[in-house]
């Protein structure tokens, strides 16, 4: 969609078409900010004033009490510690776990689509379709496995989780990128006496900066968010940061600080949402090659 | 610099054949054109050539020394591609210099020979541009440094004309062949447009299902066709073609043919071997549309020339020629003739006839008879 | 013919995530399917039983609900996302001047962790403090609105969140569709008299019948899959009421002590994915071969 331009098909209506046409696109607007508007000016007001007042009016006393609390000092499990460790755990595990995913499916693609041997139909097949299990298949045998390679309730052990299961998307856009790439390329360097990965990282890896871009977004954004791998396969010290804002939220004991739980949630979601706003197109484009198989 | 030879050579992928056992010798200093229509395998023999696509079996030699199984880095060959396969990541002058990079040549000579090669192309003032900032022609430019400044044995163009508009491709055509007569390095060329392969041909190979159809000069190529495919194939606008039967009466061989109105035109045919032995039965009868032409621009030297009226059926101007349309034996057949002909459409004009230009295959065979 | 070791280098640099996918991927669904048809508990164990746990399932009334809940949801979620998705971006098509500024704002919710989205509308659509209270803030004493907390409602207030979540990249993808359609093939309808609404609703649209597909294969997936948003809003209730195949199986597998159960109902999920996708992905890639 990036790119694209409006066709000359635009409904010829009159004016009250074309403002009937905004206001709904308005109406929309507004129901996509709703929640986000909820969440930003509750986690700046009092917890009385939540309880007694309106939901979506902006705070009559501005307090960053709840920001604090959410980041530091709020009870998440045992500890009164905040969500700061885990937004660290969250860091250390998506880190690592992007990087690897990204490379391994640069030089998946790369060889798909440029150094084709028999059978590789079906390794890509085979990765390709690993995008869409429901991990709770998987499950049960990687909690024994993690146990068996002493991984279990690590962040290494997340790590390899989220490499394993991202490469099928992480090959699948980088061998649609390159399969549009000249073949006729690798054969001139070939000619010009460059080997198999002296191509790649002299040919293709300059060009590839767009790929890599969107595979990385992608990547952070579902390790990031993944809820059920960091609620299988982690250890007190290793929650990530989703699953301590479940359990910031959704502890029975106590008083619900709906002002802490909405600073944490936004604490959660900062890191994916500065991501979609730096790179809102890119964005776009790894959901549309996620979606649009080929 | 050396001699190139392709012996017997043989390609399959799996069970298909793409090339059925071709023989080619191209001397030192040569320029061979391979030839065809989209997928009669001048790609792909170029390929293996280049090192880029194995053989099935045979053997490819330059000079006496076979090439066959080495990587393509190690073949002494360059190639232009039909994409020109610039790297986008890097400037003109890292493109071209690439290659000797990677066989270690140092800095300083690099940079020499790349300035010589630009200067030679005219494309010094594009050195530090990427590729995506140069128009098609400077790209073709670009492609052909890359391949001179590795002064190879055997140098090989992949269509490398065919991305180019009409007038640049001309222009370019005219470039290679001058680049030919200076450095006379042995060329292999592969185009599917018959006029790029006769203008730059000193052999041409002319492919059709992996099969070598005639490999010959582009004199002997277009004026002296082996079989229906090179004599269709070789020429703009094609040559005319028309089946029928050989008949003998006391004067000796001729053919009929029927003029649109419905009278008929004796057609004599030289008494030969082959000719005597078809008597009876059909031949395909070929004659090029500048050898049916108005009778002042008949070429008259050792020609026998039949002259006679034609009805016109369609005239197509075309600048310098102008083609007039007649039909015998229900079939439309092309004659290439002088604007000043004025020939008019529905009118009965003079055509003559060059038949020492004629030439006669085996319908069965498609073979050229003799 | 190319030098030995750079014939096997493509192979060698494939090798480790082919491995990785055998077994982790494949090797795993194996084992699951495997320990379907034996009696673990808290423990995997050896001891085969057929087919009673794939019998027993579908007497547990705790997966008779999941499944009744994932028809509502996937049905409500796939056709209001398809739905809204469609026609925000037909509006957005007609040269808004705004769009710059409407597209992310329609598109961000997809950034967003489904713990997040959850934690937002769990809050926003509470009696006590959210929507209702409001409404009656407002003025609208009568107003009620308690989907969240009844047991015949609370799968709609899913649907809600699910919806906010995803109808944007829904409309991205219509957007590009509509975008990509011939621009010749417009001025042909123009000029045979087709009129904006009429060039939308007999050309454009059933132009966009792959995209259609698209959208239902990855919502149709995604709904299977859903597992954190449950969590988040309604932690699977009240009650069970909001009880979704995903939820099933990881109480039955890690709070239960019914691993054979729990593997069970993970091979059906799987088996529900995959009579969707596997077509789909085959027909995608046997196109893209015959391109």
């Amino acid at each position: 969609m990036s790119g694209g331009t409006s066709q000359d098909v635009a409904i010829r209506g009159n004016t009250v078409t074309r403002i009937i046409i905004h206001v709904v696109l308005f109406l929309f607007a507004v129901y996509y900010l709703l929640p986000l508007w909820v969440m930003l000016v509750n986690s700046v007001k009092p917890l009385d004033e939540i309880r007694g007042g309106n939901m979506i009016a902006t705070p009559q006393h501005w307090t960053f009490e709840p920001w604090l609390q959410a980041w530091s000092q709020a009870q998440i499990g045992v500890q009164a510690t905040g969500l700061k460790p885990y937004f660290l755990n969250s860091i250390m595990m998506v880190v690592p776990a992007v990087a690897i995913s990204t490379i391994l499916g640069a030089l998946n693609g790369y060889v798909l689509t440029k150094w084709r041997f028999k059978g590789d139909g079906i390794v890509f097949a085979m990765l390709l379709l690993s995008c869409f299990i429901p991990f709770q298949i998987v499950l049960i045998p990687m909690a024994r496995v993690l146990g068996v390679l002493g991984l279990a309730g690590t962040i290494p052990g997340l790590v390899l989780v989220h490499v394993v299961y991202g490469l099928g998307f992480t090959t699948l856009f980088f061998r649609n990128y390159y399969a549009a790439f000249p073949t006729e390329l690798i054969r001139a360097a070939q000619i010009d006496g460059a080997g198999f990965f002296r191509i790649f990282f002299r040919i293709l890896l300059p060009s590839s900066a767009p790929i890599i871009v969107v595979s990385v977004i992608w990547q952070f954004t579902n390790i990031w968010n993944d809820f059920l791998f960091g609620a299988s396969f982690s250890d007190v010290d290793s929650v990530p940061m989703t699953v301590a804002l479940n359990n910031l939220v959704n502890s029975s004991t106590g008083v619900k600080e709906y002002n802490v739980h909405f600073a944490g949630a936004i604490l959660a979601a900062l890191p994916t949402l500065i991501v979609y706003v730096l790179s809102g197109r890119y964005f776009v484009r790894g959901l549309m090659a996620g979606a649009v198989k080929g | 610099m050396a001699s190139l030879t392709i012996r017997n050579l043989k390609k399959n992928y799996g069970a298909v054949e793409i090339l059925k056992g071709i023989d080619i010798e191209i001397e030192d200093g040569g320029f061979l054109v391979l030839v065809g229509p989209s997928g009669c395998g001048k790609s792909t023999l170029l390929n293996t050539i280049a090192g880029l696509e194995d053989i099935t079996s045979g053997d490819i030699l330059i000079g006496d020394k076979s090439i066959a199984g080495l990587h393509p880095s190690k073949r002494d060959i360059a190639m232009v591609f039909q994409s020109y396969a610039l790297y986008p990541n890097m400037t003109v002058a890292k493109n071209i210099a690439f290659g000797m990079e990677m066989r270690g040549v140092s800095k300083a000579e690099r940079d020499k020979a790349v300035a010589d090669v630009a200067e030679l192309l005219q494309i010094s003032q594009l050195l530090d541009r990427k590729p995506s900032q140069l128009s098609g022609g400077q790209r073709q430019r670009v492609a052909m440094g890359r391949a001179l400044v590795r002064d190879p044995q055997v140098f090989l163009f992949d269509e490398p004309l065919s991305n180019l508009d009409a007038k640049l491709r001309v222009d370019m055509r005219t470039e290679i062949k001058r680049m030919h007569l200076r450095m006379a390095t042995t060329t292999v060329y592969v185009t599917h447009d018959q006029i790029e392969a006769l203008t730059l041909a000193t052999k041409i190979a002319v492919l059709k299902d992996g099969e070598l159809q005639q490999f010959g000069t582009p004199d002997e190529i277009y004026n002296d066709p082996a079989n229906v495919f090179v004599a269709e194939f070789m020429g703009s606008p094609s040559m005319n073609m028309l089946t029928v039967p050989v008949e003998e009466d006391a004067k000796g061989l001729f053919l009929t043919l029927t003029r649109a109105g419905g009278d008929a035109l004796r057609l004599p045919l030289p008494a030969s071997a082959a000719m005597k032995a078809r008597i009876g039965k059909p031949v395909i009868f070929g004659l090029r549309p500048e050898a049916m032409t108005d009778p002042a621009s008949a070429d008259r030297q050792g020609a026998e020339i039949l002259e006679d009226q034609f009805l016109v059926d369609v005239v197509e101007p075309a600048g310098a020629d102008v083609f007039a349309v007649t039909v015998l034996n229900g079939t439309p057949l092309t004659a290439r003739m002088k604007p000043s002909a004025r020939v008019k459409e529905g009118e009965m004009a003079p055509f003559a006839l060059n038949l020492s230009r004629a030439v006669f295959f085996d319908p069965d065979t498609q073979v050229r008879l003799r | 013919m190319i030098d030995r070791l750079q014939q096997w280098l493509p192979r060698l640099v494939l090798a480790p995530s082919f491995i990785v996918i055998l077994l982790f991927v494949y090797g795993f669904i194996a084992y699951t399917g495997v320990l379907s048809f034996t009696d673990s508990k808290m423990l995997a164990s050896y001891d085969f039983v057929g087919f009673e746990n794939y019998a027993k399932l579908f007497g547990l009334t705790n997966w008779k609900t999941a499944l009744v809940n994932l028809a509502i949801f996937a049905t409500l979620y796939i056709v209001i996302c398809s739905v809204v998705g469609l026609l925000i971006a037909i509006l957005l098509d007609q040269k808004i001047r705004a769009e710059g500024l409407l597209r992310p704002i329609y598109l961000y919710p997809m950034a967003l962790s489904f713990i997040v989205t959850g934690t937002a509308w769990k809050w926003f659509l509470d009696p006590g403090i959210g929507l209702e209270n409001i409404m009656h803030l407002w003025g609208w004493d009568s107003f009620s609105f308690t989907w969240i907390k009844d047991r015949d409602f609370a799968i709609y207030t899913l649907v809600i969140a699910a919806v906010w979540q995803s109808s944007g990249f829904v409309m991205a993808m219509f957007l590009a569709g509509l975008r990509g359609v011939d621009n010749e093939i417009i001025r042909a309808a123009q000029i045979d008299g087709a009129t904006g609404i009429r060039i939308y609703t007999r050309i454009i649209v059933p132009m966009m019948r792959p995209v259609f597909l698209s959208a239902f294969v990855v919502l149709m997936h995604l709904a299977i899959k859903v597992y954190d948003l449950v969590i988040a809003m309604t932690g699977g209730g009240p009650g069970r009421a909001t009880e979704m195949p995903a939820t099933f199986m990881y109480s039955y597998t890690f709070t239960r002590n019914q691993m054979g159960i729990g593997a069970t109902s993970a091979v059906i999920m799987l088996m529900m994915i995959f009579a969707i996708v596997v077509p789909y992905v085959y027909s995608e890639l046997s196109r893209g071969g015959r391109r």
